[in-house]
């Protein structure tokens, strides 16, 4: 039911992505962790560049597509920026397709 | 400070039927900051400058009407480079161009480089009025000097003042916001605000000087620190300003890493010391009446190390990028190529003795191929990632968005720069050549690139070249063409 909840999150947080990169928010690793408990969701989530407007579009993207799950009562998103994101952590077949295998 | 009115709206937003979205405690108190650590509290995200839009569309406005001006062959080469005339083009391009299109990138960005918000939005459409009032103050005096207008000596004052004060606004709102939290990047801004400071003592002395209200001590300083004035604007003010900014949004759009502190910090202490050594070294020369022969030189090296050092950390960047290069990108290599072009430029004409004839292509070098393409090409992305921001970012999480990307036609634009690049380039060869009316030709090629990149930025407000599915999702509200809507 946890496990369920956890992937239903986190497919809706596919929703958001970093305009920059034009990639969803889960595959490009920024989503460090989702915890739930009761109907509880605490995500921790990071962005490429702290102190850039669109890190708090981001951060509310996130919170407000938590939200909507079903299922969800409150959703609480945490910024960090430790450890800080590379793009290593970006899921394989989308760092082919943003160019990054070609350089570095 | 950190809850911006055109965010506002999000602290208590609605998450679904019925449902609250719970924020942290310390988000209500201040949505950007983090609350617990007090001292060393680094915003999380910063807010949307309003006023930015304002100040880039101010400025892409003088600078069409600086190419008209050089169209119409009035000023420089036409006449001489201390003719009012010439006078009137310097300071529409130095000012209105360069001057405003660089605050309103640095109200955007000086926030982002320091994590901290800006210390006052207030304070910035003030100084835009007064920036502007004081810009037409001395254009109009510098007519009046030319027999264009009727003889009215206080124009020149006033406009100085105006200037001054607009100046003086924007120096405190960014360097308290700079100070704050000075790290590599934001020293070149600190730096550069001390020399646009210098700029505009000098250049009071002077309007004051030419209404004649200076005394002999002004009259000294207008017959001998234009030079100054003018390598503490163009070299101090814009060109140290532009290379700080241009490692951050270089290495944040290329996720690169940073250049590290230790190196730039050299890059910007010899610009700093060619600063100084021009500015501090010039006042020595006039006030002893002596020879600025070794100042200027020595000030020259310390100026040609900035730039190599600058090109060593730029190296460094596109080695280690992650991305491939974007239109913006490439575009900006061009005027890094005008940057070193100038440089060479320069080295050759004091060789050969000729730089005093030859200052004129000199400068134009260095004005629209290397400042005027980098903001230019850099004005392209900023202006395509603030409208994503403004338009997409509230509704993120809701509903699908398109990317920066889709808001522009790079294919397009491409070659509205190409030929802007091409033609500063050949308009830079008619001007060693003296050639006045090939440069008039030039300059008009010059115009159509400019206005062909003017209305691929148009088409990105208007959201003209997103796929209509994604264009307007619902709750997303378009972008107004000439300020962030709140
Ligand atoms: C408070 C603002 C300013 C005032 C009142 C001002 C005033 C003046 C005046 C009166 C002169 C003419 C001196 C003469 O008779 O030869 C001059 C020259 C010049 N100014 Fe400014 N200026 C201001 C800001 C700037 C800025 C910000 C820049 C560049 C970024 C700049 C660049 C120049 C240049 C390059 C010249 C030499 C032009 C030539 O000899 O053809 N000025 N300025």
């Amino acid at each position: 039911m946890t496990d369920q909840l956890v992937e239903r999150v986190r497919d809706a947080l596919r929703v958001v992505i970093d305009p920059e990169l034009g990639e969803n928010i889960v595959d490009l690793g920024f989503v460090y962790d989702v915890a739930v408990a009761g109907g509880t969701v605490r995500i921790t989530m990071t962005a490429t560049t702290p102190g850039c407007p669109a890190t708090s579009f981001l951060k509310d993207g996130a919170q407000t597509a938590a939200s909507a799950v079903p299922g969800v009562v409150s959703a609480d998103v945490t910024m960090t920026f430790e450890p800080p994101w590379t793009p290593s952590l970006i899921e394989p077949t989308v760092r082919a397709s943003l160019g990054f295998a070609a350089i570095n | 400070m950190g809850t911006r009115p055109s965010l506002r709206h999000h602290k208590e937003r609605r998450g679904g039927p019925g449902k609250i979205i719970r924020m942290t405690p310390g988000s209500r108190r201040n949505f950007f900051a983090e609350p617990e650590r007090d001292d060393e509290t680094i915003m999380i995200g910063g807010g949307i400058s309003r006023w930015t839009m304002a100040y880039f569309a101010t400025a892409l406005t003088w600078l069409l009407a600086a190419l008209a001006l050089m169209v119409a062959g009035i000023g420089h080469p036409a006449t001489d480079l201390a003719a009012p005339d010439t006078l009137v083009l310097v300071h529409v391009v130095c000012i209105g161009w360069l001057s405003l299109a660089m605050c309103g990138a640095l109200f955007q960005f000086v926030p982002v480089l320091v994590a901290k918000p800006l210390f006052s939005e207030g304070l910035v459409l003030p100084a835009l009025g007064l920036l502007t009032a004081g810009l037409v103050a001395l254009l109009a005096g510098f007519m009046a000097l030319g027999g264009r207008l009727p003889s009215a000596p206080w124009l020149l004052p006033l406009g100085a003042v105006l200037l001054v004060a607009g100046f003086g606004l924007v120096v405190i709102n960014l360097g308290v916001t700079a100070w704050l939290r000075p790290t590599g990047p934001a020293r070149f801004v600190l730096v550069g605000l001390a020399s646009l400071c210098a700029t505009a003592a000098f250049g009071t002395v002077f309007a004051f000087a030419l209404a004649g209200w200076a005394g002999p001590t002004g009259d000294a300083v207008l017959a001998r620190a234009v030079p100054l004035h003018a390598i503490a604007g163009l070299g101090g003010w814009l060109t140290l300003t532009a290379m700080g900014v241009s490692y951050r949004l270089l290495s944040m759009f290329m996720l690169a890493p940073e250049v590290e502190d230790r190196q730039s910090r050299l890059t910007l202490a010899a610009g700093a010391l060619a600063v100084v050594t021009t500015v501090g070294g010039g006042a020595v020369t006039i006030g002893f009446a002596m020879g600025q022969n070794v100042v200027l030189s020595v000030a020259a090296i310390f100026g040609l190390s900035c730039a190599a050092l600058y090109g060593r950390d730029l190296a460094g960047i596109f080695r280690d990028r992650k991305r491939q290069l974007e239109l913006n990108t490439r575009m900006a290599i061009l005027s890094f190529a005008s940057l070193a072009g100038a440089a060479v430029l320069g080295i050759a004409l004091v060789s050969m003795g000729t730089l005093t004839s030859h200052s004129g292509a000199f400068v134009f070098l260095a004005v629209f191929g290397w400042l005027s393409g980098l903001v230019l090409a850099k004005l392209y992305k900023i202006i395509a990632f603030l409208t994503w921001l403004e338009t997409y970012g509230p509704v993120m999480g809701r509903a699908p968005t398109p990317r920066v990307q889709d808001l522009v036609t790079e294919s397009r634009a491409t070659k509205w720069f190409a030929i802007y690049h091409l033609s500063v380039w050949t308009g830079t060869l008619a001007l060693l050549a003296q050639e006045p009316n090939a440069f008039r030709v030039t300059a008009a090629a010059m115009t159509v690139g400019v206005v062909g990149i003017v209305h691929e930025i148009i088409r990105i407000r208007r959201l003209e070249d997103v796929a209509p599915p994604l264009r307007l999702p619902a709750g997303a509200a378009a972008p107004h063409l000439l300020f962030a809507k709140s």
